[in-house]
């Protein structure tokens, strides 16, 4: 590089930078080291220019460091709100939707059109998405609808009771429980409405999901009602006639009930609220919160159906 | 010093970390560039995507792809910010890995001794284009469904059907854990090769301009590199400026697309971040299924070569030419115009693969005719065949060092890039883009090409810089000084206003423009103190 260096003569920045280094070499805060620069020469000097003079002095250059860190430190403020983002949104509602029931397709459910026993599953979710309900038409042995009268219902695990307001529709006989077990949390197809041709002894040998406990059977007859609601898993058995309490154990729980309306004037069939239990049971201790809103602020994830929800239907029996 | 004992946090930080003692590369001052520091940038593009990847990573739900990837958007608190910026951040990191890979190929920067470090380089765009590829599939959208079905096709079609489970898992049923999984694993790789391709080059050292050492091998003699910048923390503190930039500029960008509408049909691969229907939604049977833009040109090649098997072996050519470049360019030579061959290839790589990209996006899946073809292909082979040879290198390096700022290359190519994008606007035509592209860069490597940096005359030693006080350049660093503080009270402002941004919903990207209009003052402020600090 050399080769290119230009003579030059002493011009005016130069003499300005003289008179700049002398300043400093007087000034006590940046006082020049004699002794140093006899120790250490050319490097000293070459170091001592360079800090004070070269570049930018300590002061002003400390002034602007804080300015940066002022910038770095909007920056962070700025940041905290967003940090937000870590939180996981809880999806809850703040009370019980009204949502209209539909059929798969999409067109508001006719209450007078659901089949009365039917061995297929009928299944909406609400108030989240992912927490199935069961509808059901209920009818006697001989498949006419009855009509489904409020009863008392009792919690075999604290000896509470509450109170089941009973059928809806044209004849007081839809029903709507919750399709999660209260023993163990199985969900359809291993839980299901059996119909009173299926309530039988020779479901008793029948394959998962459809076999039915002897214990089951013999509680059905016990309490005269044709059919049941009965959990493969581990042959919880309840009775849909009397608000979904307990014919069989293990589980010590009824199925929490949906309120549903019936718009007589249209037929259509909503979804209000729920009574019973909370249905998921809260703290390790597995006691149940009477209160079914506990629900809506639980964090299970899922979404809120909003103000319609679908039904979709689950063939455990098969064609047959 | 008589204040020798005043506290310093970055004294005290040296001290305990030995910062100066790093066995990284010593920087000469005028390698503080943008165009030096280009794999910084590509890397702090990648932090980024770490840094977001990681959270989206906390929500997503391969089994449940579409809905929490909407979920994400809509109910996770500024999730939109975070999806968007990782998608842009994403579409930054290819754009910087082709401009990182083209800039060093034209300087020749593969030649011995860094030929590995290419070669790393390459692994690097692979993976990165793979996890890209991924990432888009992971969405669970009607594209994404697409784009995997594309991938799939392309595996059977080669013989390599049997992979397919492997590759993509049982996407088709909804389960996206494959996707997902690889997703993050290529990420793994690309942060494992980058460390090697990192140490490397910092052994090596940077690339000296081609004034310093105009011959290969061009890297710095021990004794020549001690006079230069310790790393601790002049390039510490040029790192982070420039960090914070390219995530301003990530942010600002996806944050504002997230606004716009009203722009043609043809742009949406480009400037929309929102995903595309469900694959289940009737809405999904009237979208035209693209890819995303950075395999357009590759869309557009199955065009018109039906074979797969053709199709693999046409993409795979310029991925070999990459690989063994530093193999058959084995001459000392590092100026563009005395590699013609590899400048010519280098050339017309990129005008083809612009061209394919925009053809892709006009006319996607329309067959071409062999005229059309012709027209876009072999318009750019002639210019730069025909005018190539007739640029002559400019041998007298004292000649050239004419006043052209330090960046003018960059506002060159970033002007004609504007040019390019407005002119495709008016007139979406491949062969005029070809014609476009290819002129515009035959011009930009003969005129500046031979440009030297301003400060190259500056390598004596500090005292020799010391004696002249620039004036002019002490009434610049003055304004810069009134710029940060500007800055300032301007991120105080932002600050603020960041608190008063809703989490959800239609104004939350606000809150991902303050936060990029930030990073970009505390970048610019962290650039003006190092000019106002550093520059002699």
């Amino acid at each position: 590089m050399k080769e290119y260096k230009k003579i030059r003569i002493l011009g005016t920045s130069d003499l300005y930078f003289v008179y700049k280094l002398l300043k400093v070499m007087r000034n006590p805060k940046t006082k020049f080291d004699g002794k140093e620069f006899a120790k250490k020469g050319e490097d000293y000097l070459f170091n001592y220019v360079d800090k004070n003079l070269g570049g930018v002095d300590e002061s002003r250059r400390n002034f602007l460091k804080g300015l940066v860190f002022g910038v770095a430190a909007a920056t962070v403020i700025g940041i905290i709100p967003g940090l937000r983002v870590l939180v996981p949104p809880v999806q809850s509602v703040t009370g019980f939707p009204k949502t209209i029931l539909l059929t798969a397709s999409g067109t508001p459910l006719k209450a007078s059109q659901i089949p009365v026993n039917s061995p297929i599953t009928m299944v909406f979710e609400y108030p989240l998405s992912g927490e199935p309900n069961f509808l059901i038409n209920l009818g006697d042995a001989s498949g006419k609808p009855v009509e489904i009268p409020p009863t008392t219902v009792t919690i075999p695990q604290t000896g509470k009771t509450y109170q089941f307001p009973g059928g809806v529709g044209p004849n007081k006989s839809i029903v709507a429980y919750s399709a999660v077990c209260q023993h163990l949390g199985c969900t359809p197809p291993y839980i299901h409405f059996y119909p009173p041709q299926y309530t039988t002894p020779s479901q008793v040998t029948a394959a998962e999901p459809n076999e039915l406990s002897a214990a089951a059977l013999i509680a059905a007859r016990s309490a005269h009602i044709p059919a049941v609601i009965h959990c493969d898993c581990h042959g919880s058995t309840y009775d849909p006639y009397h608000g979904a309490s307990v014919l069989t154990g293990p589980t010590v729980r009824p199925l929490p009930a949906v309120i549903l309306e019936w718009d007589s004037s249209n037929d259509y069939l909503y979804a209000l609220g729920a009574v019973g239990v909370a249905t998921y049971p809260e703290g390790s201790n597995g006691v149940p919160s009477q209160d079914p809103r506990e629900d809506l602020d639980e964090s299970q994830f899922g979404s809120p159906v909003g103000t319609s929800s679908k039904i979709s239907e689950i063939n455990t029996f098969g064609s047959s | 010093m008589s204040n020798k004992k005043k506290f310093s946090i970055s004294d005290w930080l040296n001290e305990r970390l030995r910062l100066d003692k790093l066995p990284f590369f010593r920087t000469p001052d005028y390698m503080y560039n943008a165009a030096t520091w280009l794999g910084a940038l590509v890397a702090a593009a990648f932090f980024w995507q770490a840094i977001t990847g990681l959270i989206l990573l906390m929500y997503y739900d391969a089994g449940n792809a579409y809905n929490s990837t909407i979920s994400i958007i809509n109910d996770v608190p500024y999730g939109s910010v975070l999806l968007f910026s990782h998608l842009y951040g994403a579409f930054a990191m290819i754009l910087l890995v082709y401009t990182h890979m083209f800039y060093n190929y034209f300087r020749g920067a593969y030649k011995r001794p860094r030929e590995l470090i290419w070669i790393l380089g390459i692994i690097l765009l692979l993976l990165t284009l793979g996890t890209a590829f991924y990432g888009y599939s992971a969405i669970g959208d009607v594209l994404a469904v697409s784009a995997l079905d594309v991938g799939s096709g392309i595996l059977s079609g080669i013989g390599l059907g049997s992979l397919v489970p492997v590759a993509f898992g049982d996407y088709a049923a909804g389960n996206f854990s494959r996707i997902i999984g690889l997703h993050v694993a290529l990420a793994a790789l690309i942060f494992l090769f980058f460390a090697l391709h990192f140490f490397l080059a910092e052994q090596q050292g940077m690339m000296p301009p081609r004034s310093v050492r105009p011959k290969a091998p061009a890297i710095y003699a021990e004794e020549e590199e001690k006079n230069f910048n310790p790393w601790w923390p002049r390039n510490f503190v040029y790192m982070l400026s420039l960090i914070f930039m390219t995530w301003g500029w990530i942010l600002i960008i996806s944050n504002s697309l997230a606004y716009l509408s009203h722009y043609p049909v043809y742009l949406d691969p480009f400037l929309n971040p929102r995903p595309a229907p469900s694959p289940t939604s009737p809405a999904a049977a009237t979208i035209t299924a693209y890819p995303p833009w950075f395999f357009l040109f590759f869309f557009k090649m199955a065009d018109f070569i039906s074979s797969f098997p053709a199709l693999v072996a046409v993409g795979a050519i310029p991925l070999i030419w990459l690989l063994i470049t530093p193999f058959i360019d084995r001459s000392d030579e590092l100026h563009p115009l005395k590699r013609k061959v590899f400048t010519g290839v280098g050339i017309l790589m990129i005008t083809y693969m612009i061209q394919l990209t925009i053809w892709g996006a006009i006319a996607p899946a329309k067959p071409a005719t062999p005229e059309e073809i012709t027209l876009v292909f072999l318009p750019p082979a002639i210019i730069v065949a025909v005018a190539l040879p007739f640029i002559k290198p400019k041998e007298d390096i004292r000649a050239q060092n004419r006043g052209l700022g330090g960046n003018m290359q960059f506002t060159y190519l970033a002007m004609a890039s504007i040019f390019l994008l407005s002119a495709v606007l008016m007139f979406p035509s491949p062969t005029l883009l070809g014609i476009v592209t290819s002129l515009v860069l035959l011009t930009g490597i003969a005129a500046y090409s031979d440009k030297v940096f301003p400060t190259m005359k500056a390598a004596g030693t500090s005292a020799e810089k010391a004696t002249t006080i620039n004036v002019s350049l002490e009434r610049k660093k003055k304004l810069a000084e009134v710029i940060i503080a500007i800055l300032f009270a301007m991120s105080v402002i932002i600050a603020f206003n960041m608190w008063t941004v809703p989490p959800k919903g239609f104004y939350s990207n606000l809150f991902g423009i303050d936060l990029g209009l930030i990073f970009l003052m505390l970048g610019t402020a962290i650039s003006l103190y190092h000019y106002v600090v550093y520059k002699k």
